[in-house]
């Protein structure tokens, strides 16, 4: 049914198609100007414009302008500065906190803008439904004309608005990779960090107002902020999470709008379930500490404590002239086959030995634990029978270097507060 | 005259909304307190994820079904913050923005696509996304009215942790307090009040009612138990106002007017409070930096004694 053609999407696919290219590039706008919105931990401000942004849209529509015009973007953003502007000054007459000032300003906004909505005269370009989810599917009749070819209002304003967006990211770059990483120290080298700031919130505002007739003012959040997180597990350098964030935030809305045609229910919200699903993926296979990496780190170590406890076990039991003890749990047993696979146990007639490998690493084990404790032992004041314990852990974590330190700082002894050699180093 | 044209039916729903709102100031009064304003617009976004699977699954939308669909989305999205934080390098923004988001974008989904998926009697349910008191009946009032008595009775019996947490959590925690589940207990009263005023406010602006009304409180107190107490009182006058405004207007959700009534007295609270209003602050500015310059120029006129201090009371400048 899915197969190579398209006819699952109807009678009109070129329709969907300019519906899917407009939700892309008004997610792209959002997903760049997210990502400096998240490095800078300013997501919840981006929350609140999303919001407040709605009376300056409503009062621009009702004084004449469109959706996708320059009235419009410029009340959204008049509202924008607005918000931030009221915050700040309710925090500096000595008012509430940031946040509870954000939260009594951007709903107070968004209420203003419910109410200017709802009493509109009829016909006007704007509804309630519109206000919450967009109207993605409705976008692609409105449009004007471009070298002879009928294309959205809204895909033609999304492009101008991410165009203007990617130029004035790129022109301020490295003012905004220093601002992102160290703000007070820009500020200090004599950067003009709060222009720059205000720059970001303007732009917060007009990539979410490019959006608005797509998602709606509360959806964006959704669009500005999780592909900019999923993208900083992905990677570590700015622009390169800049990149990451906009090639997920095309696929999460191109999927979300499949989805959406498909489940027939909404393409906002679908988009914004889409690009969730892209961050709990990103989240469990991010290369350095998604979830899936930690596991296999957790489960390397404790397999490498295990064998090291083994080898280590057996180097003493023949120390002590007495046979290797068995091996007491399904993990311990799982060790030592593997030991013996890999010829580091052998057997010999009187039982498994050591060979001269795995005699090798227990010697190395063996000699990190009562190094540690003969330096426990000589700078730490603990009774002898407190030394095991500590040493048992660190063993497994001495480099070669370390050692030499502990043997140089313990006086070059060669016994173990408990009197038994320590062997040398291999 | 004018109360003789108002239902019975519309005064009771709108006692159980101000109870609502009364507890939802008070319990919103701890979390302002506590630095923790934003926690409940998480909670607040994911609850209609909760209506809709409640009502997919039970096939019922009588409001207490519903609510408790609410009010499980609603830990789960919290549940879903704290495993962030856990789990992820996610900072706490951005991750309240993803649970913000993502949890209203499945809701959207699914509240648009029920009644296209065969679920025609699911008509109604979008009306928790700004609130409207209109479909409400006696018995759901009642409902609202008991959860608002028992949040406050919870914040009552814990009102010596939770204001001692508020003000100085390293010393509660270090008198071996149980800070963390203080914190936990404190943020699902919050949840369960953001799910009690969903049917009045909407799930989009509900986080008002939990944050405007204890910040404009704020002006006019210096004492918890107070704050508490006019934070719910300016909860319950904005439930009325707004329930009785939506009343004549059945094409105004009631969400947003609730929520003008409480921006109404925060903004009359900004400006004139006493002392700490911008009035009084200017006006205490404005006299201090008068008497400041007369006793400038009484010291120029006779130079003997000290030079006039910066601060009225008598102090010399720090």
């Amino acid at each position: 049914m899915m197969g190579g053609d398209f006819t699952w999407l109807g009678p009109n696919p070129g329709i969907h198609g300019w519906a899917m290219a407009t939700a892309a590039v008004v997610s792209a706008s959002c997903a760049l100007v997210g990502s400096l919105l998240v490095v800078r931990r300013m997501s919840l401000l981006g929350d609140a414009i999303g919001h407040a942004v709605l009376p300056g849209i409503a009062v621009a529509v009702l004084a004449g302008g469109r959706l996708g015009g320059p009235l419009v973007f410029f009340g959204a953003v008049a509202a924008a500065l607005l918000t931030v502007w009221l915050t700040q000054a309710l925090r500096a007459a000595g008012g509430p906190a940031e946040d509870a000032g954000a939260g009594v300003v951007f709903t107070t906004l968004f209420a203003i803008g419910v109410v200017i909505v709802a009493m509109a005269p009829a016909g006007t370009h704007l509804d309630a439904a519109c206000v919450l989810h967009g109207e993605l599917a409705f976008l692609p009749f409105d449009t004007i004309t471009l070298a002879g070819l009928p294309v959205p209002r809204a895909f033609a304003s999304g492009v101008v608005a991410f165009l203007g967006l990617a130029v004035a990211a790129a022109a301020t770059w490295k003012l905004q990779v220093f601002t992102a990483f160290d703000a007070a120290a820009a500020r200090a080298a004599g950067l003009p960090v709060a222009a720059l700031t205000m720059g970001l919130l303007a732009a917060t505002a007009i990539a979410t107002v490019s959006s608005f007739d797509a998602v709606g003012a509360v959806l964006v959040v959704a669009m500005l902020v999780t592909p900019a997180a999923a993208a900083e597990l992905l990677t570590r350098r700015l622009h390169r999470m800049v990149l990451v964030a906009i090639v997920l935030a095309v696929v999460g809305a191109c999927l979300g709008y499949l989805a959406a045609w498909r489940l027939n229910t909404s393409a906002a919200g679908m988009i914004a379930v889409v690009l969730g699903i892209e961050y709990a993926i990103a989240a469990v296979i991010a290369p350095d500490d998604g979830l899936l990496a930690r596991l296999a780190g957790r489960i390397s170590l404790a397999w490498r404590v295990t064998c090291e406890d083994r080898l280590a076990e057996a180097w003493r039991a023949e120390e002590a002239k007495r046979p290797h003890a068995p091996a007491a749990t399904l993990i311990e047993s799982c060790g030592a086959w593997w030991l013996s696979r890999t010829g580091q146990i052998v057997r010999a007639a009187d039982g498994p030995r050591l060979s001269p490998s795995g005699r090798r690493e227990a010697e190395t084990v063996v000699r990190s634990h009562r190094l540690w404790e003969a330096w426990l032992g000589r700078h730490a004041e603990l009774p002898v029978d407190h030394l095991h314990p500590p040493a048992e852990w660190v063993e497994h974590h001495l480099g070669a270097a370390m050692r030499q330190r502990l043997e140089a700082e313990t006086g070059g002894r060669d016994s173990d507060p408990h009197g038994r050699e320590i062997p040398p180093e291999a | 005259m004018i109360l003789v044209g108002i239902a019975y039916n519309t005064l009771v729903v709108a006692a159980g909304v101000a109870a609502v709102g009364f507890a939802a100031g008070v319990v919103g009064a701890l979390c302002v307190l506590r630095k923790r304003a934003l926690v409940g617009d998480a909670a607040a976004h994911a609850t209609l994820v909760g209506v809709a699977c409640s009502f997919l699954i039970t096939g019922r939308r009588d409001l207490a079904t519903l609510l408790a669909g609410a009010l499980v989305a609603a830990f789960v999205g919290l549940g879903t913050l704290v495993l962030m934080r856990r789990f992820t390098r996610t900072r706490d923004d951005a991750a309240t923005a993803i649970v913000i988001g993502v949890s209203f974008g499945l809701g959207i989904a699914l509240v648009s696509g029920l009644p296209a998926w065969g679920y025609a009697e699911s008509a109604g349910l979008e009306q928790f996304l700004l609130g409207h008191t209109a479909g409400l009946t006696a018995s759901d009032a009642a409902l609202l009215a008991g959860v608002a008595v028992l949040a406050v009775a919870a914040v009552a019996a814990g009102l010596k942790e939770a204001t001692l947490v508020a003000f100085d959590a390293a010393f509660a925690a270090a008198s071996g307090w149980p800070v963390a589940v203080i914190d936990y207990l404190l943020v699902a009263l919050v949840a369960v009040m953001v799910v009690a005023g969903l049917p009045a406010v909407g799930a989009v602006l509900v986080t008002a009612l939990v944050v405007i009304p204890p910040v404009t409180a704020r002006y006019w107190t210096e004492r918890v138990g107070s704050m508490l107490v006019l934070s719910g009182c300016l909860g319950l006058a904005a439930a009325v106002v707004g329930v009785a405004v939506s009343a004549g207007r059945p094409g105004l959700a009631t969400g947003p007017l609730v929520v003008l009534a409480a921006a109404a007295f925060f903004t009359v609270s900004f400006l004139f409070a006493p002392r700490r209003g911008w009035i009084a602050q200017r006006l205490a500015a404005a006299r201090m930096s008068r008497e400041w310059l007369q006793d400038r120029a009484e010291h120029a006129r006779d130079p003997g004694g000290m030079p006039p201090a910066m601060f009225p009371d008598g102090e010399p400048h720090p």
